[in-house]
């Protein structure tokens, strides 16, 4: 898995865990279903500088001009390999970061007795499936921005202007249940109220449509 | 058979012409392309590695026409080393040349007995474990071609492969290109006259956009011949009047006087004799001919 050095350096690895830390430790929280509030948003955008490199680099470096001679499929397995071990390191870290909170921030636990842990348990469960599809989308997202523009900074700075515009009052206002950050604004006092799930099936479309899109662009802009 | 260009044009969006209705054969063997900075070498070669598309006329390889449909089946006979290429720092060089094998679709054993065979001839078995940013230029160009030879091109394009490199690793690149360069066609691109001397007989050369020479190197420098002068300048007044009138390939002190090489159609109107050709004074000759 030669992906894995091509794709994790130590420096992204570094800057990443720092990132998740130093968030954890100037984060405040006061209850523990804060901690996917809290993570959700920034790790979105971690995941976007993250993966906006992910060819981008072929092409910095000038091996996309060599790479333009290798058959397209064995070019794009090698790019989904990357992200998939990048998604996999960032959701290691997001995970990492959940429980971080808990040590640096020491949350108030809600609920009594034997239920506190098991709320505990379905309320990281919960946080573990919506940072997975924020991770993945976007990742994929900032991936395809960079590729469509040969330029990493244009994955991350169009994901940063995407992420603006969702995560604010304006994006609830007008994404309500259908935003990307719907699990960052879902209805803390109703925990039975799943309609938030309705923004990460966005979510789920946008990088269904990425994973489609990009062999197209990669054919076209090289 | 080899590279058949007819008639090609290349302009670019911002209505720069890079290539000018160009004609060229480049048969088996080392062809050498020479020009200046902007002369159109580039963008020559990123049309036979189908990364451009020309404006208008024709190449071929092998009688397959270039066109989108055929672009796969082209891009299965080349082999490129860009000028300056960044191969993955963080592999060590067999991860490197194993991943770029396994990329160009050939099966695990194949590119690994190329790997192997390819590293004894380069002489870089022995570094085969460093990582390739501990690597020095010479062998990350060495590393480069042999990444470039793995799918056992039948078209090989170097550009530029010795720019920044000591005389000891110049040399050495310029005997692999004419190892490898067996049973295959090797279109070597460079600035670096003595590395055309030392490696082809075939050569071409290029200037804004078109080529103003192409055939074996004896006659280009049958060309030259006659139409380089030696003279003596006794000062540097006299000096820079002939550097004003004519094109001088090379000067140099010998004892108090100024030993100067012009090129020039017409014997100079000073004291000079005639003397042999060089390739450099070949090129410069036929690149100033029409000016």
């Amino acid at each position: 898995m030669h992906e894995i050095k091509i794709s994790l350096p130590f420096q992204k690895q570094a800057y990443a865990v720092l990132f998740v830390l130093i968030l954890s430790l100037v984060r405040g929280i006061t209850y523990s279903y804060e901690i996917g509030i809290a993570l959700e948003a920034p790790m979105a955008i971690l995941a976007a500088s993250f993966c906006a490199d992910t060819y981008t680099q072929e092409i910095t470096s000038k091996r996309s001009e060599i790479q333009r001679l290798y058959p397209m499929k064995k070019r794009i397995y090698s790019i989904y390999k990357r992200i998939v071990i990048q998604e996999i390191f960032l959701l290691a870290v997001a995970v990492a970061g959940y429980g971080l909170f808990y040590i640096f921030q020491n949350p108030r636990i809600v609920g009594i007795g034997e239920n506190s842990s098991e709320n505990e348990i379905c309320q990281f469960l919960v946080y573990f499936a919506a940072i997975a599809v924020t991770l993945v989308v976007w990742g994929l997202l900032s991936n395809l921005l960079s590729c469509l523009f040969r330029n990493m900074w244009m994955g991350i700075g169009g994901c940063l202007m995407l992420c603006l515009i969702t995560n604010s009052s304006i994006g609830v206002r007008y994404f309500g249940a259908w935003n990307l950050f719907s699990y960052t604004f879902r209805s803390i006092e109703n925990s039975s109220n799943y309609s938030w799930i309705c923004g990460k099936i966005v979510c789920i479309c946008i990088g269904i449509m990425t994973v489609a899109a990009l062999p197209k662009i990669m054919e076209k802009r090289g | 058979m080899g590279i058949k260009i007819e008639d090609l044009t290349v302009t670019f969006k911002n209505k720069v012409t890079a290539i000018n209705h160009a004609d060229l054969d480049i048969p088996k063997g080392i062809f050498g392309l020479l020009g200046e900075n902007g002369a159109g070498k580039t963008t020559l070669m990123r049309v036979l590695t189908t990364v451009l598309s020309p404006t208008s006329g024709t190449v071929t390889l092998d009688g397959i026409l270039y066109n989108e449909g055929n672009y796969e089946k082209i891009q299965r006979k080349i082999g490129y080393l860009p000028q300056e290429i960044d191969l993955y720092p963080s592999l060590t060089l067999q991860e490197c040349l194993e991943y770029m094998g396994n990329l160009s679709g050939i099966s695990k054993q194949t590119y690994k007995e190329r790997i192997q065979y390819y590293l004894e001839m380069t002489s870089l078995s022995e570094h085969r474990r460093k990582k390739m940013k501990q690597l020095s230029g010479g062998m990350k160009r060495r590393v480069g071609l042999v990444g470039a030879l793995l799918n056992e091109p039948e078209f090989l394009i170097v550009d530029e492969p010795t720019t920044g490199l000591d005389p000891e690793e110049r040399i050495r690149i310029r005997n692999l290109l004419v190892d490898f360069s067996k049973g295959r066609t090797v279109l070597l691109s460079t600035h670096v006259v003595e590395d055309l001397a030392a490696t082809c007989n075939q050569l071409a050369v290029m200037k804004k956009g078109k080529f103003l020479y192409s055939g074996n190197m004896r006659e280009l420098l049958e060309q030259a011949k006659g139409h380089i002068w030696i003279c003596k300048a006794k000062d540097e007044i006299m000096a820079r009047k002939l550097e004003k009138e004519y094109h001088v390939s090379s000067k140099q002190y010998v004892g108090n006087e100024l030993q100067i090489k012009l090129i020039s159609e017409v014997p100079p109107q000073i004291e000079c004799s005639s003397c042999e050709a060089t390739l450099e004074d070949a090129y410069i000759y036929i690149s100033n001919k029409e000016s």
